[in-house]
């Protein structure tokens, strides 16, 4: 590595997208879908009826019926959350986290009878999002995984404007007439500069929304390691309240509600009830973020006890929390419309469209020549590959088909959803390890595109009897068209371009060269 | 290349592979520490601001780790950098604060 | 029409013919409309234009949404334009000549919309 800066940087470029290029990959997918979490998640439980706007004495009730199914089945439990109902999502969602090493309790109840609801049991959209930061592994090794190789990203987005000599003058250029390597790395340019502000937003915002998990030596010498000290000073969450081992018994949530939604305006979202057996019990009353950038959510803090207010957050917050909040709220864009969502779910594509050419590219660059016997490395990084680009959305989409076609009454059918979505990942890509590359990719994706267009007919087939709002359903169902659209028109081009052109050149019948490599 | 080139620049990748992971994260996570003690504002202000300038200082030294003419250079701007910031926090913090600083 | 909709219509039309007359004064794309590449004049001309119209959709975007809101509406709708103008300049060059005209149309009414 005696070469210049820009070769340097150009091989780190190289070797460390490859490294983390599927992690990646996925989690900008993942990522990507998050941005239509609860439409995700409104798809699959098409029996859910929305409702008109609750009045708050009905939103009082629901919290009461709510407190009264944690005393009976979460005992134990030293946090309970209570996410209210919504007109979108009229339901009470319950969690609560046991002993560590036991699975949470999750439950969702219709907000007027207090029972159970009536939907079929799935993970929604919420799965997206969590495998997005997570992956699906133990949370610790997720965030530090996930992390890990958002950092590498942030290197390899600036090592690579370092490389891009010609950022301007190559802005506008995908070459489709030049070699398979041109177009490739045309498409690996345009979707990588074209969206840059917004790879580099996402990816720093993305480690800042876990900061105090990945850099925490800041608290560790100013607080001592009390990260909710911390957070309560800069003034986004409210006090703690520590347990004082003494028993105590919780006041009735339903007025401290009431009390809550006088205090503050805005809709009410959620309720956090800590050490709910204490004598020192806290009860917080989490509103939705007021319409704007920062991610910060206005409270109200009852002692549990009495239902006294023992705090009351709203804004206020100094530049660098209100900065460290913006951040966060960018790398959510809860606050986009539908038009400005529209433009981040592209720009997330592009990202999954620059890794995924990335990783192309470097299989491509590296082709062997015609004849020669592909290197194990390739294999390897070929395989993972299509395994990846191919074999999440193949994921993707019979996760949603498992959605429509598994029986209702099927025990944990939340979990054989995401059997379904692994089971297919892992299918395509062992698929993926065929011996013929170009056919393998084209197969591939055009499995995918079939994928979603049976996602398509098994909602229209099974569930249209349930659509509340059939325009809606239809456009979430267009949308699927479309990625099938897309995934076709992908395998088309792959099966243009994965062909070495060296290779092509020696054989001149259209049966490709690779297939006997 | 011969395989005595081919292994020391194997080395030398290992070696700029440490000093970037390693390096890079001690000398940020010094910087954050540091400045959340020194930074002229309110404690909460100071740790906020360190921890999200955390994130670029790392970055900062991976490049350099990967750019250095050589791996001995690497590490000595990386090493230097961690030393000098470990010194600065004992002194700011007296007795150190946490495990690393001692 | 919500206002925040009329600002991304108003942002990203600007934002497609700034970057078409950007794009325009690259020879490789100015000779996808024209038989020649674009002498030093047209260069310029169309490089000062270009970089006027995008400075303009920034303003347009703070305008409209203010100093918090405009420059994310703003990278969006860049972002946006720009992904169409590479599409249709790699697919189909000559859409621009009725793409051009018809931006700057939609342009015009969402921004006298979004102004009244």
């Amino acid at each position: 590595m005696r070469q210049g800066f820009r070769q340097s940087m150009a091989w780190l470029h190289t070797w460390s997208g490859l490294v983390v290029g599927w992690v990646l990959f996925a989690v900008f997918v993942t990522g990507t879908a998050t941005y239509y979490r609860t439409d995700i998640s409104r798809w699959m439980q098409p029996e859910l009826r929305r409702e008109a706007t609750m009045s708050p004495e009905a939103l009082a009730a629901s919290a009461d019926l709510a407190v009264a199914h944690l005393q009976a089945h979460a005992g134990g439990a030293r946090t309970w959350f209570v996410t209210l109902p919504t007109p979108d999502r009229p339901l009470v969602e319950l969690f609560w986290r046991n002993r560590p090493g036991t699975p949470p309790g999750h439950v969702l109840l219709d907000p007027r009878t207090g029972a159970p609801a009536a939907l079929r049991a799935t993970r929604g959209g919420d799965f997206f999002y969590r495998f997005h930061f997570e992956l699906n592994l133990p949370p610790l090794w997720g965030r530090w995984i996930v992390g890990i190789c958002a950092m590498v990203m942030l290197v390899a987005l600036v090592s690579g404007i370092v490389t891009h000599r010609r950022i301007f003058a190559d802005f506008f250029t995908l070459r489709r007439d030049k070699a398979a390597q041109r177009g490739w790395l045309d498409a690996h340019n345009v979707s990588g500069v074209l969206a840059l502000p917004f790879h580099l937003m996402i990816t720093y915002t993305g480690m800042v929304t876990l900061a105090l998990m990945y850099m925490p030596w800041g608290v560790t010498a100013a607080y001592r390691g009390d990260q909710s000290a911390y957070f309560a000073e800069t003034g986004q969450i409210t006090r703690d309240r520590p347990a004082t081992g003494e028993p105590g018994t919780l006041a009735p949530v339903g007025p401290m509600v009431a009390r809550a939604l006088a205090t503050l305006p805005g809709p009410l979202e959620r309720l956090t009830i800590v050490n709910p057996r204490d004598a020192n019990s806290t009860i917080v009353a989490v509103f939705e973020e007021p319409h704007g950038l920062s991610h910060e959510h206005p409270q109200v803090a009852f002692a549990g006890t009495s239902g006294a207010i023992v705090e009351v957050l709203s804004g206020a917050l100094r530049p660098a929390a209100k900065t460290f909040t913006t951040l966060v709220g960018l790398h959510e864009a809860h606050f986009a419309g539908a038009a400005l969502r529209v433009l981040f779910f592209l720009c997330g594509l592009m990202g999954s469209a620059m890794v995924g050419s990335g990783l192309v590219l470097w299989t491509v660059a590296r082709l062997p020549k015609a004849g020669a016997a592909t290197g194990f490395g390739w294999r390897i990084v070929h395989t993972l590959n299509l395994g990846t680009i191919a074999g999440l959305p193949a994921g993707i989409a019979l996760y949603f088909l498992a959605n429509r076609l598994l029986p209702l009454d099927l025990a944990g059918r939340a979990d054989w959803e995401v059997r379904a979505f692994f089971g297919a990942w892992i299918l395509v890509a062992v698929a993926g390890a065929w011996p013929a590359p170009r056919r393998a990719w084209r197969l591939a994706l055009a499995a995918v595109a079939g994928l979603f267009v049976a996602v398509v007919v098994a909602d229209a087939a099974t569930a249209c009897g349930l659509w509340d709002d059939p325009a809606w359903f239809l456009g979430f169902d267009a949308a699927l068209l479309g990625l099938a659209a897309g995934f076709a028109l992908i395998s088309h081009k792959v099966a243009r371009f994965a062909a070495p052109r060296r290779a092509r050149r020696a054989v001149p019948e259209p049966a490709p060269r690779m297939e006997a490599a | 290349m011969n395989r005595s080139s081919s292994l020391s620049a194997r080395a030398s990748v290992a070696g700029r592979l440490v000093l970037a992971a390693g390096g890079g994260y001690a000398v940020a996570a010094f910087t954050t520490a540091l400045l959340s003690l020194t930074l002229p504002m309110p404690r909460a202000e100071a740790v906020t601001t360190a921890t999200l300038l955390s994130f670029p200082v790392m970055v900062s030294i991976v490049v350099v780790a990967f750019a250095a003419r050589s791996l001995g250079r690497a590490a000595a701007i990386v090493g230097g950098l961690a030393l000098a910031l470990a010194l600065a926090l004992r002194l700011v913090a007296g007795s150190p604060p946490f495990g690393f600083g001692s | 029409m919500t206002a925040s909709t009329s600002t991304l219509v108003v942002g990203a039309g600007l934002g497609f013919l700034g970057l078409a007359a950007l794009c325009l004064s690259l020879g490789r794309h100015h000779q996808a409309l024209w038989p020649t590449p674009p002498d030093r004049r047209r260069v310029l001309g169309l490089r000062v234009a270009g970089w006027t119209l995008i400075a303009l959709s920034l303003a347009a975007a703070i305008r409209l949404e203010g100093w918090n809101f405009g420059p994310v509406d703003w990278i969006g709708s860049l972002t946006g334009a720009g992904l169409l103008l590479i599409v249709v300049q790699s697919y189909r060059p000559r859409a621009l000549l009725w793409l051009v005209p018809l931006a700057a149309a939609v342009t015009a009414a969402a921004a006298l919309g979004a102004l009244a």
